[in-house]
């Protein structure tokens, strides 16, 4: 189970419920204890009346009926029964014991209790031997029904279940209280971390509970290398890109020099060309490679398409192409600032330059991912060529869109964050239509 | 017209010089940050071409440093940094234009011109007043359909004047567009080449206001 919460959740109630059960057993036995020692304390006054009445008068049943006064011993099965056994072996019994005797074990002179078996089911037996002046001994038993008893027993149970119940339900809120008190911090900390990421600012470890502190700490070297590494890589790549295209604009220049004195550089200014492209395609896979995976990023789209938005104006200063941005403001994707605008960029730039008067971004969000359409009223590109245009070294860029590079950079980028990059024609506009899907990374 | 470019790699400066200078344009060469953010702020130029990535200074800065500073000069970024958050950064730092590196000259050269005449208000590359035309692509002067020759100087005092068409321009204005900055600066040879101009082009090309400039009108 991968849930800190639910795992906090399930142990606190699978504990509590066994301390429950645990405590309803001790509990049960010792209240069914109490309620039978309260069942031989009311036995041991049935049997003293018995025993006054033996005393008193003759050992005869209906002298000790009389004497004892209790309805229940005159109803037959009516679960309250008395017999005497004398020393000759007769044996006197209460009318309710009708026809049957109660099987009493062996003679003690202190008062015994045991459960037996009555006429009408279980009962508890309370006996002894005794010795009226100037008389032999006798054995003296009473008997109830175990039914009272049980009767008793089972309310008790009843209300002590109710009880354990109401606590198992309070323990149940307060486990779901407690975990979510004790894992705040974490929440805490996720959110502290997503909103510092791209920032230079650390966490403090001092916001945060002294458990926790340690980890924010590890944390915020994490973080630390993590920016070391977005921003060497970043020169790294500005550094290379300076060093590659700068003398890659020097052989080009001089290519031109040798075309204006008569010489043929189709050949080699073509190839200049498939290194050049190369160069850009590979920069820019080599910075999404290592900004895509680890990094828990977002931007604002509506932001990134607004700055392109004014880039493009200044770039197609003379043209009254239209770009028809319909994107929800707090739209986010999941991706670098500096991605989604590579990705956006290139596209856009592409659709603008092959569109006849307008393209059109929207945008949505599902629910796994946010999904980017950018339609142009252009030519659009063949089934056959779509393939092509975003194959690793595709060469539609010496064909008909342009340098074209710029598709096969947008779905490099994509790719690398794990989202996807699809062409098609658009239904409404008629030319090309490219749909980027950004899977969402909660938290963001 | 008279350019300032900020580019520290001495060979490609090289060769973008010498494509400039054979239109017809004046071009003053800067190597590093500091030198360029001097020139840009102190310097009339027309027009400035800046590397981002110079030593000392980074382009950037020095661009939004000229912007604050209310110089409205077009500036063309020739930069190798070619992601597009760069790019708007750059165009939204106030550059007119954005080109990566590595580039077509001729791409470079018609990104000038292109800049050149919208900070002049001209929207055709072709001027013409009567029967005198004049291409600013190719600096290349005709009358009554004849080509005619020009020396450097002639055709960057031509230019400038068909670029500044119904303005008067003054001897001192001309000759801080059409000399370098380390050139020897002498405005009465600015009279000698317009004299030149007269003779080539017809004497009523080019207007004098006398004690004040000249002037060319458009047809």
């Amino acid at each position: 189970m991968r849930s800190l919460r639910s795992r906090a959740i399930l142990w606190g109630l699978g504990l509590s419920a066994l301390s429950i059960l645990v405590g309803a057993v001790v509990l049960v036995t010792s209240v069914d204890d109490i309620a039978l020692r309260r069942f031989d304390t009311d036995m041991a006054a049935l049997h003293l009346q018995l025993t006054a009445a033996v005393t008193n008068g003759a050992v005869d049943a209906d002298i000790i009926a009389t004497e004892l006064s209790d309805p229940l011993y005159e109803r037959p099965y009516s679960g309250r029964y008395w017999q005497v056994t004398t020393s000759d072996g007769t044996i006197i019994t209460s009318r309710s014991l009708f026809d049957t005797v109660l099987a009493v074990p062996a003679a003690s002179r202190e008062l015994q209790y045991s459960d037996a078996v009555g006429p009408d089911g279980a009962v508890r037996l309370a006996w002894r031997q005794i010795t009226p002046d100037g008389e032999a001994p006798m054995v003296v038993a009473v008997a109830n029904s175990m039914a009272q008893l049980y009767a008793e027993q089972w309310d008790i149970r009843q209300s002590l279940l109710s009880g354990f119940a109401i606590v198992g339900l309070l323990g149940l809120i307060i486990a779901i209280f407690q975990t979510s008190a004790i894992l705040r911090p974490l929440s805490t900390l996720q959110k502290d971390i997503n909103r510092r990421w791209d920032g230079n600012e650390g966490l403090d470890p001092a916001d945060y509970p002294e458990e926790v502190s340690p980890l924010v700490s590890d944390i915020n070297i994490l973080l630390d290398r993590n920016r070391d590494l977005l921003e060497r890589t970043r020169r790294h790549s500005a550094d290379l890109a300076h060093a590659l295209k700068t003398p890659s604009a020097i052989l080009r220049n001089e290519l031109s020099r040798f075309e204006t004195a008569g010489q043929t550089i189709e050949i080699a200014e073509e190839a200049l060309g498939r290194i050049d492209a190369q160069i850009t395609r590979s920069l820019t896979r080599v910075r999404a490679a290592n900004l895509g995976s680890p990094a828990q990023l977002g931007a604002n789209l509506h932001q990134s398409l607004q700055r392109l938005d004014r880039a493009f104006t200044t770039l197609f200063a003379n043209s009254e192409k239209i770009l028809d941005l319909r994107v929800p403001p707090e739209l986010r994707v999941s991706m670098d600032v500096q991605d989604v605008e590579e990705v956006l960029g290139n596209l856009l730039e592409n659709a603008l330059k092959f569109c006849r008067n307008m393209v059109v971004v929207s945008a949505h969000q599902t629910a796994d991912a946010t999904v980017i359409r950018i339609e142009d009223d252009g030519p659009g590109i063949s089934a056959a060529d779509r393939i092509e245009a975003l194959r690793p070294g595709g060469r539609l860029d010496t064909a008909t869109r342009g340098t074209g590079l710029g598709l096969a950079i947008a779905s490099d980028v994509m790719t690398a964050y794990g989202g996807t990059l699809s062409l098609g024609q658009s239904s409404s506009l008629g030319g090309l239509l490219v749909v980027c899907n950004m899977p969402v990374r909660h938290g963001l | 017209m008279r350019l300032l470019l900020a580019e520290d790699d001495p060979a490609l400066s090289d060769q973008i010089r010498q494509a400039l200078v054979q239109e017809g344009r004046v071009v003053d060469v800067v190597k590093d940050g500091e030198e360029a953010a001097f020139l840009g702020s102190t310097e009339p130029y027309d027009m400035i071409i800046l590397d981002l990535g110079l030593p000392k200074r980074d382009g950037l800065s020095i661009l939004r440093e000229w912007r604050a500073q209310k110089n409205g000069v077009p500036v063309l970024i020739l930069t190798a940094r070619d992601g597009w958050s760069q790019r708007v950064d750059g165009l939204d730092a106030g550059a007119d234009d954005y080109i990566t590196k590595p580039f077509h000259m001729a791409e470079l050269l018609a990104r000038v011109r292109a800049l050149l005449r919208r900070r002049m208000g001209q929207q055709s590359p072709l001027f013409e007043a009567g029967t005198f035309s004049f291409d600013t692509r190719m600096g290349r002067a005709t009358v009554e359909g004849i080509a005619v020759d020009l020396t450097a100087q002639e055709a960057a005092v031509l230019t400038y004047l068909v670029n500044n068409s119904g303005r008067l321009v003054s001897r001192t204005e001309l000759s801080e567009h059409i000399y370098a900055y380390d050139a020897d600066r002498d405005s009465n040879t600015i009279a000698v080449f317009i004299a030149r101009l007269r003779k080539k082009l017809g004497a009523q090309v080019i207007q004098t206001i006398r004690g004040r400039g000249y002037k060319i009108d458009p047809a």
